[in-house]
């Protein structure tokens, strides 16, 4: 009995040593990547930028550290002919084992995106188990994937904390940036009903500081900024247009992704005298045939407050939040359209109209799916109604304004 | 072993005892004499002339020189007692005792005399002994063949005090002491219940210490109170110092590192568990009392728990077992996140752990087992240390081992938290002898994560449980109510239902012959009237 238990511990104390510790690693031996950028060079390979996280300057102060002495990102490119290639081409210049499942970001350059598209590229991410497919997807606009993973921001340390935070910003406070992430952007890619919009980014002002230390320190105005810059629009894998402003804004009302947004309405031939903010939105997209024609009708409802008014009204008379409620749906009207038409021009469903109308009438959809973004939706029929309502009008009734000009 | 060793050392052993036993029956005679003075040399030599024993020899008659003998130990007794009731009677009634002495009964005299509590006569030696050495007083009388024994307990012991380890803010404030009768007799105070009964025995063939036994009858079952007789009965050993020596030599399983027997040094929980139809184990000499069968959850119900109202004891018992479980597995996740499942934290959360372990030398686990050993000897330092120098460990341990080495680059400060927050969770189990297995266990836990990272936390659990369902308390399985699940007994386990919710006592622990504990309609609810109105038309 005693020689059987002996055994036992023996075999159970030998088996944990030979799996060892595996996968085990300690953070000082790992590189946390925290944006990863993608670029095409002349010859043809393909450039990876990878921005690494250089955590005791990202926290500075407690040992050895202090925030000032170095920069809080480090990177590293290389080059190689597929994205594996890529990666592992790294090593022989990184000191640490690059890890990734803490990538929040995936910056696509705009020259591959239109010449060569991003179909080729994500499998590799998709398949990692690593990479997160929650990660960001955005393309450089008017710049390289490289440059952008480069900069140095002012605020959040880590470059790509910066821009998530400032797409994100933008899409809940204008409602111009639908952000995707990985997940989102092979899912529409694979859709023959919906295109993918993935937001584009863009580093302006002086391109040569924007690695600098310097560019986040020692002027309150820093010399190189990322900003949100349009909507790129995909089709069959490859840029082909980018939307911008109150188009960009249609294009969410439609998707049905505006958090918040700002309208801006006329009033008595005076320009943009009203501002109506957006707080709460709802839109239906429905597709149906008649006499086999497809036709798409949307139906926007939005709620929302006065944030500011420049000319006297009375915003204690129903009639004229009425009026102020006609004037608001008139434009959000004409920025939908505005958007259907662009995309109709561009031959690209970013809407989903095809989605919707395999919903509702799949066997038409299986007839129309082949020619969809070609032939059947730039002729789509569409019909849009919206619906808006003011809620509130602030913490004022009659503005000061209109008691100025009594006095006059 | 090779046999021929077991041997030899079996022959060894029988031979001892048999010399010993021998020589006993050889010196001391069974029966007491009839002469004073042969008695009185027995007594001295059975107790190696030892100082404390104490004979006072009293000329009780005139004509014929009788005396009479009074012995006791010093120190056990009440000896205000001893001189009022004894020896003064027998000083003082000549004539009387002459009288007795003529019609040869001796036995009235305990009647006519003796005014102290409880006398009994004595015949044999070794009656004579135990009762003498328990601290009774022996009575000879020159001349009788019977010895009487009087109960005159006393002596110097510790008052009633406050409880040091189980502490409650609302509840008595009285602890057990050393003596059994005064532990009995603060129990008692609580169920003044004529079924509240008390069996008592001596254990220990050296010590002879006193054990008693305590349930209620009708409440307790009695399978349980035969099993702990029969147990305590198997002992078999030279002595019995505390409380513990009965705990480990009754207990179901030995090879676990979880308590199968609860231990308590306040009354009111005594009293508590025995209306649960627990049996209650008193040692003579400890200040603990042992109560069975215990189950898990028990060692997670503070006696405030029932004193408070439900919603906040369930809130602080919910606390309890989260604190617990953070002792348990707090440094064994931290090594487990940092060296395997990086991706489980929040990037921010990363950077900064990253950051401080950028320029710690060790690996993570390293840093860990270093910590938790260092707070383990601090906090080992800390009870056995001197109280005048008590003040050195803090400085020590929270200037060199925590600021220092931190600075020292060594450890990383998150470490130091981690250990500190699971050493503080340790402190949350109410009970010490739980959350001492939880500082052993810890150990392993932190080996598993260190190899297997949170697959190993895991695969230590799932052990963990099975050994925890496979344990018992003297029959009773030790995860009960939560398994097996007895639904009708959940509400006493990581929840606290209201007071009048609770109808039965606990399945499998109290006798199923009266289950039910309170009335029906229990729960208080306002009057139906508005009070004061009503009343004034009445």
């Amino acid at each position: 009995m005693k020689r059987k238990w002996f055994l036992l511990f023996l075999i159970l104390t030998t088996t944990s040593l030979i799996s060892g510790c595996w996968n085990a690693r300690e953070l000082p031996d790992l590189a946390l990547v925290s944006a990863l950028g993608i670029d095409k060079n002349e010859a043809g390979k393909y450039v990876g930028t990878f921005q690494i996280i250089n955590p005791s300057y990202v926290t500075g102060g407690l040992q050895g550290g202090g925030g000032g002495q170095g920069p809080p990102t480090t990177v590293y490119s290389s080059t190689g002919d597929n994205i594996y290639d890529v990666t592992r081409r790294l090593s022989t210049k990184s000191p640490r084992t690059l890890y990734y499942a803490h990538t929040n970001l995936l910056v696509i350059s705009e020259d591959l995106a239109k010449k060569d598209g991003i179909t080729n590229i994500l499998d590799a991410f998709e398949r990692d188990f690593e990479f997160r497919t929650t990660a960001m997807v955005v393309i450089a606009h008017r710049s390289k994937a490289e440059d952008i993973i480069k900069t140095l921001p002012p605020l959040d340390k880590v470059a790509a904390v910066n821009v998530i935070k400032t797409l994100k910003n933008t899409e809940s406070l204008l409602g111009e940036e639908p952000t995707v992430n990985l997940q989102e952007v092979i899912h529409y890619l694979v859709s023959p009903g919906k295109e993918p919009l993935i937001s584009g980014l863009s580093l302006k002002g002086e391109k040569k500081d924007a690695k600098k230390v310097t560019n986040a320190q020692g002027s309150s105005t820093p010399k190189a900024r990322l900003e949100a810059d349009g909507i790129a629009v995909i089709k069959d894998g490859k840029l082909v247009d980018w939307i911008h402003g109150k188009t960009a804004r249609g294009t969410g009302w439609v998707l049905n992704r505006i958090k918040s947004t700002i309208v801006n309405i006329n009033w008595e031939k005076e320009k943009a005298a009203i501002e109506y903010t957006v707080v709460r939105q709802k839109t239906k997209v429905t597709a149906h045939t008649k006499k086999g024609q497809p036709k798409i009708s949307i139906h926007i409802h939005a709620e929302g407050d006065i944030g500011e008014v420049s000319v006297p009204v009375n915003l204690n008379d129903p009639h004229v939040l009425r009026k102020i409620e006609i004037e608001v749906e008139k434009t959000i009207k004409k920025d939908v359209h505005d958007a259907i038409h662009r995309a109709k021009e561009n031959k690209t469903d970013t809407f989903g109209f095809g989605e919707a109308l395999h919903r509702s009438d799949p066997k038409e959809w299986n007839k129309l799916k082949t020619d969809w973004n070609d032939v059947t939706f730039p002729k789509l029929e569409v019909d849009v109604t919206v619906e808006a309502f003011v809620r509130r009008t602030g913490l004022r009734n009659k503005s000061y304004l209109s008691e100025l000009k009594n006095n006059r | 072993m090779p046999p021929f060793f077991k041997y030899k050392k079996q022959k060894g052993h029988t031979d001892q005892s048999k010399d010993t036993r021998d020589s006993e029956n050889h010196h001391v005679p069974e029966l007491i004499d009839p002469s004073l003075s042969v008695n009185l040399d027995i007594i001295k030599q059975k107790t190696g002339h030892s100082s404390d024993i104490i004979v006072r020899t009293i000329i009780t008659g005139n004509t014929p020189l009788h005396k009479a003998s009074v012995v006791y130990v010093d120190g056990l007794v009440d000896t205000q007692a001893i001189n009022d009731s004894l020896i003064e009677p027998l000083q003082t009634n000549h004539d009387l005792l002459e009288m007795l002495y003529q019609q040869d009964e001796l036995d009235k005299f305990t009647k006519e005399f003796i005014s102290l509590g409880s006398v009994h006569p004595v015949t044999n030696w070794d009656e004579l002994f135990l009762t003498l050495m328990s601290g009774d007083t022996i009575i000879l009388i020159d001349g009788s063949n019977k010895a009487w024994s009087a109960s005159a307990k006393g002596g110097e012991r510790r008052s009633i005090q406050e409880p040091s380890t189980q502490v409650s803010v609302r509840g008595s404030k009285e602890s057990f002491t050393e003596s059994i009768g005064t532990n009995i007799a603060m129990v008692r105070r609580i169920i003044s219940n004529p079924d509240l009964w008390i069996e008592s025995m001596k254990i220990g063939n050296v010590t002879r210490t006193d054990v008693s036994i305590m349930y209620i009858n009708g409440i307790a079952k009695t399978e349980v109170v035969d099993e702990v007789r029969k147990r305590l009965k198997r002992i078999n050993i030279d002595s019995i110092l505390e409380s513990g020596y009965i705990e480990q030599l009754i207990e179901d399983q030995t090879i676990t590192p979880f308590p199968t027997i609860f231990t308590t040094e306040r009354p009111d929980i005594t009293a508590g568990n025995l209306l649960e139809g627990r049996v209650a184990i008193f040692v003579n000499g400890s200040p603990d009392a042992l109560l069975a069968p215990a189950l898990f959850i028990g060692f997670f119900q503070a006696v405030e728990d029932y004193y408070s109202r439900y919603d906040i004891a369930t809130a602080t018992r919910f606390i309890r077992v989260l604190a617990f479980f953070i002792s348990l597995i707090g440094p064994a996740a931290y090594i487990a996140i940092t060296t395997f499942h990086q991706e489980m934290i929040p990037t921010q959360l990363l950077i900064i752990v990253a950051a401080q372990r950028d320029s710690v030398p060790f690996p993570a686990f390293v840093e860990a087992i270093i910590m938790e050993i260092a707070f383990e000897i601090l906090r080992e330092a800390g009870i056995r240390m001197p109280k005048v120098i008590g003040s050195t460990i803090s400085i020590v341990g929270a200037l060199v081992i925590g600021q220092g080495a931190i600075q020292a680059g060594i450890v990383s400060p998150a470490t130091v938290i981690v250990v500190a927050i699971t050493a503080i969770a340790n402190f949350a189990t109410p009970s010490y002898t739980v959350a001492i297995s939880a500082r052993l266990i810890r150990f392993l836990f932190m080996i598993s994560a260190a190899v297997f990272g949170f697959y190993g936390i895991i695969l230590g659990f799932i052990m963990l449980v099975v050994h925890l369902v496979s344990l018992r308390s003297f029959g009773v399985p030790y995860m009960t109510p939560l398994a097996p699940f007895i639904p009708k007994n959940i509400g006493d386990t990581i929840i606290r239902t209201p007071l009048w919710a609770e109808k039965l006592r606990p399945r499998l622990i109290s006798s199923t012959d009266n289950p039910v504990r309170e009335g029906e309609n229990q729960k208080p609810t306002p009057p139906k009237s508005r009070g004061m109105k009503k009343k004034n038309t009445r």
